[in-house]
């Protein structure tokens, strides 16, 4: 039982980051940028969750500072790709580049420390025990006493599943996808969208980002994002961004990536393990190309 | 008929630099619940008069009144807050939307939290359609209409932003012959509803069949505006052109020659892609031109297809000059038939390759003169030379060899292809619609090169969606009816009714 409770909780835990970069990735996906910053912006938000909470000492600024350091991000993204119509994909790298870059540089200079920054100092986002659910016997555990960036990010799901199919900005969203000349011609400026979607996109990633610096651990370490923002690429694009199918593969995802820390405990050597995420993105991939095959 | 003048386009003037004049002193006055045809050939100055009314090009001189004022819109979208709106020729919907969604798109009801009031906007819609007797369903998926409907919910689109005048751009270019008296009726009850429409041809029946007055523009001047039942159709022509233009047919008799394409007992299976033909036989001559009559999607694509070997074919066989190609590769049959496409920008041409690399292409490959070291390389020198020949002798009007070929206006795109095609000298000829799209002038010149090729002894199956065209050209015409060819007669023993009538599935002919 407690396994399961365990696997549980290292599911959630571990989807969380993932489907906040998924979701705001949805958003830019729907509005048809080929957006693959998520991976930067989240870097950059976590460093700047961590920056934020150590000298204000506060994690609501550190979250703040996250989104801010993400949306930092995004402005490059819409200056270059949006404005000066550079490749989006080209941008993208690019900036994934530049967050490794910039992060590792300002950590150094920062803090004065390589590797990783971790101090009593940084202030933590606290866990959550729900007020009535704390106290029904299994559903309790199942549900209460997690970070509050997991419930944020349950929320994010809703509100993004009916911000994009269920409001007039949505249907302007999804239209500068489909077409954006015909969404322009409508008396909307596609680009206008766009932007909108890649602020949104950043505050998601920012959110991702505070979540592992403050919330999954209490550290900055380089590179920490460690490929979660393609891995929530991956996920929008399996589902074609379905803020729903999001929550599903980022659960699959979370439950890979708890399994690895269960197993750590057995004799599987560690780097084996830790494989396991990375090669379920490849076999969902595959069982998704098969379902879509039969499709046509 | 007293109306009052709602749109009054005073002395307009656009220059692009440095020296063409667009548009040359023109005044056009629009009056309230009329349809205005404004015609003119490509190049007139129609669209540039158009865009200058909207905001999308700025005008050197000239005034523009509505209702009275003087106004001066910068963006279509301020036209359509002022109640002008356009429809343009490449229709602009989302496939993936509905009928509904893509109708508010831009102008959405909304309730709290930015939520689409889903249940207005249906309503709305739904009315507007009533109101105008449109006949469309709202929720259909707009992919899944047909282009006509797709057309509609353009103009409804803009009726739902209360649009009195509407703008429609050759509104009639992307529609089947049968799919167009629909439109002009729905115009007409527009026009009965007090809506203005400004209509741009270059189509004059089309123009003498739905306008009320006629305005002509030719190189960027107002020839003149008349009442429609004022003129004939020589007449507009004659004002679209600047000269006397010939509607009779100038085909000489003559004598045919040997067959030169054996198509017999045609079998193509159907597909998700195109449909089945069956049974089809069909003889072209040597100095003979064969029309293949027909609705649009009866049989006429799958018959090109078959014969340039880009579809497989079931059964029967196909032979040119005695040689059966009915399996041969494409190469091969390109060195014994021409083919002008339907669909200049994708199967004709490169529309982003240079104007040369367009008109060397199978040249390239089947004339050993134009590579060298054995063909590596390409010999630029002949490519230009010979570029230069389809230039002048094809009386192209371009810049430069090396200039995109999209550059070029219609007309001298399809110039080039005609020019690269007749030039491969092969004794079969294919011409898929080659006059599609094209002005007056340009139609004539591309009649005539058809007769010369039949003078000079060639064979042409000529594919045309326009029986007028079919019958100034054509010594016999076949009929296609749902991928069956149901006649083929002599041009002089039948006429425009009865083929019409075969086209639309009427009764079976005997072969002649």
């Amino acid at each position: 039982m407690n396994i399961f409770f365990g696997l549980v909780s290292a599911t959630l835990v571990g989807a969380t980051p993932i489907l906040l970069s998924a979701i705001g990735g949805a958003f830019t996906f729907y509005a048809g940028i080929f957006n693959i910053a998520m991976e930067g912006m989240m870097l950059m938000g976590a460093f700047c969750a961590v920056l934020g909470s150590y000298f204000l000492h506060s994690w609501l600024a550190g979250i703040a500072c996250g989104i801010a350091g993400a949306l930092v991000m995004a402005g490059i993204f819409v200056l270059f790709a949006v404005r000066l119509h550079t490749d989006e994909f080209l941008t993208g790298i690019a900036l994934n580049l530049f967050a490794v870059g910039a992060t590792t540089f300002l950590l150094r200079d920062i803090f004065r420390v390589k590797g990783a920054f971790t101090n009593a100092g940084i202030r933590a986002i606290p866990t959550v025990t729900l007020p009535l659910l704390d106290h029904i016997p299994v559903v309790g555990r199942l549900l209460s006493g997690y970070n509050a960036m997991v419930y944020v990010a349950g929320l994010v799901v809703i509100v993004a599943a009916f911000a994009i199919f269920h409001t007039r900005f949505g249907l302007r969203l999804r239209a500068a996808g489909y077409n954006a000349a015909c969404l322009s011609s409508s008396g909307v400026p596609a680009s206008t969208v766009r932007i909108w979607s890649l602020v949104i996109c950043a505050v998601c990633c920012g959110l991702a980002g505070a979540y592992l610096s403050l919330g999954y651990v209490r550290l900055f370490s380089e590179n920490m994002s460690a490929g979660r923002g393609w891995i929530s690429l991956a996920a929008i694009i399996l589902v074609s961004g379905n803020p729903w199918g999001i929550a599903i593969i980022s659960l699959l995802f979370g439950f890979f990536d708890g399994l690895t820390v269960f197993l750590q405990g057995s004799r599987i050597p560690t780097q084996f393990t830790a494989m396991i995420p990375y090669a379920a993105t490849l076999v969902s991939l595959y069982f998704y190309s098969l379902r879509r095959k039969g499709r046509t | 008929m007293a109306r009052g003048v709602l749109i009054d386009l005073q002395r307009i003037t656009k220059v692009f630099p440095p020296d063409t004049i667009a548009l040359d002193n023109v005044s056009v006055s629009f009056e309230a619940g009329e349809i205005h045809a404004l015609v003119g050939e490509n190049g007139a100055g129609k669209s540039t008069l158009m865009k200058v009314l909207f905001g999308l090009e700025r005008r050197n001189a000239g005034d523009i009144l509505y209702r009275g004022e003087k106004v001066d819109f910068r963006t279509p979208r301020e036209a359509i807050a002022a109640g002008i709106g356009m429809v343009h020729q490449e229709i602009l919907l989302i496939p993936e939307y509905t009928v509904w969604e893509n109708i508010v798109l831009g102008a959405e009801p909304v309730g709290p939290l930015g939520r689409l009031d889903v249940r207005r906007a249906r309503d709305v819609v739904r009315a507007k359609i009533e109101e105008f007797q449109f006949n469309l369903d709202v929720d259909a998926l707009v992919g899944d209409i047909s282009v006509a409907a797709r057309q509609k919910v353009e103009i409804l689109k803009l009726l739902y932003r209360n649009v009195a005048v509407l703008v429609l751009d050759e509104p009639t270019a992307v529609l089947t012959p049968q799919e167009i008296p629909q439109l002009f009726g729905e115009l007409r009850r527009l026009r009965d509803k007090g809506k203005t429409i400004i209509f741009i041809s270059h189509r004059l029946d089309e123009v003498l069949a739905l306008s009320d007055r006629v305005t002509v523009l030719r190189r960027g001047r107002v020839v003149g505006t008349s009442r429609t039942v004022d003129l004939t159709k020589e007449d507009l022509a004659r004002q679209m052109v600047g000269r006397d233009v010939l509607f009779v047919s100038q085909r000489q008799p003559q004598e045919r020659g040997d067959t030169v394409l054996r198509v017999r007992d045609l079998e193509v299976r159907g597909t998700d892609r195109h449909g089945p033909l069956h049974d089809i036989s069909v003889e072209v001559h040597a100095g003979e031109i064969v029309g293949v009559a027909g609705v649009e999607g009866n049989g006429q694509f799958e018959l090109v297809n078959a014969i340039m070997g880009l579809i497989p074919v079931a059964a029967g066989s196909i032979e040119i000059e005695a040689k059966d190609v009915t399996h041969a590769d494409i190469l091969t049959r390109r060195s014994l038939m021409s083919f002008v496409s339907q669909d200049r920008g994708r199967m004709g041409a490169s529309l982003t390759a240079s104007v040369l690399e367009d008109a060397i292409m199978t040249h390239h490959t089947l004339d050993p003169t134009f590579t060298r070291w054995h063909g590596v390389g390409l010999d630029y020198r002949r490519a230009r030379s010979f570029t230069e020949e389809i230039r002048k002798r094809f009386d192209v009007s371009m810049r430069h060899p090396a200039d995109q070929f999209q550059s070029l206006s219609g007309g001298n795109q399809q110039k080039v292809i005609l020019g690269r095609e007749l030039l491969l000298d092969t004794p079969f000829v294919l011409m898929d619609q080659p006059t599609r799209g094209l002005d007056i002038g340009s139609i004539e010149y591309v009649h005539q090169l058809i007769l010369d090729l039949r003078t000079n002894g060639r064979a042409v199956l000529l594919i045309s969606a326009d029986l007028e065209e079919l019958f100034m050209m054509a010594d016999r015409i076949v009929t296609v009816y749902r991928g069956v060819m149901v006649a083929d007669l002599p041009v002089e023993e039948t006429n425009v009714g009865d083929v019409g009538l075969l086209m639309l599935g009427g009764i079976r002919r005997a072969h002649a």
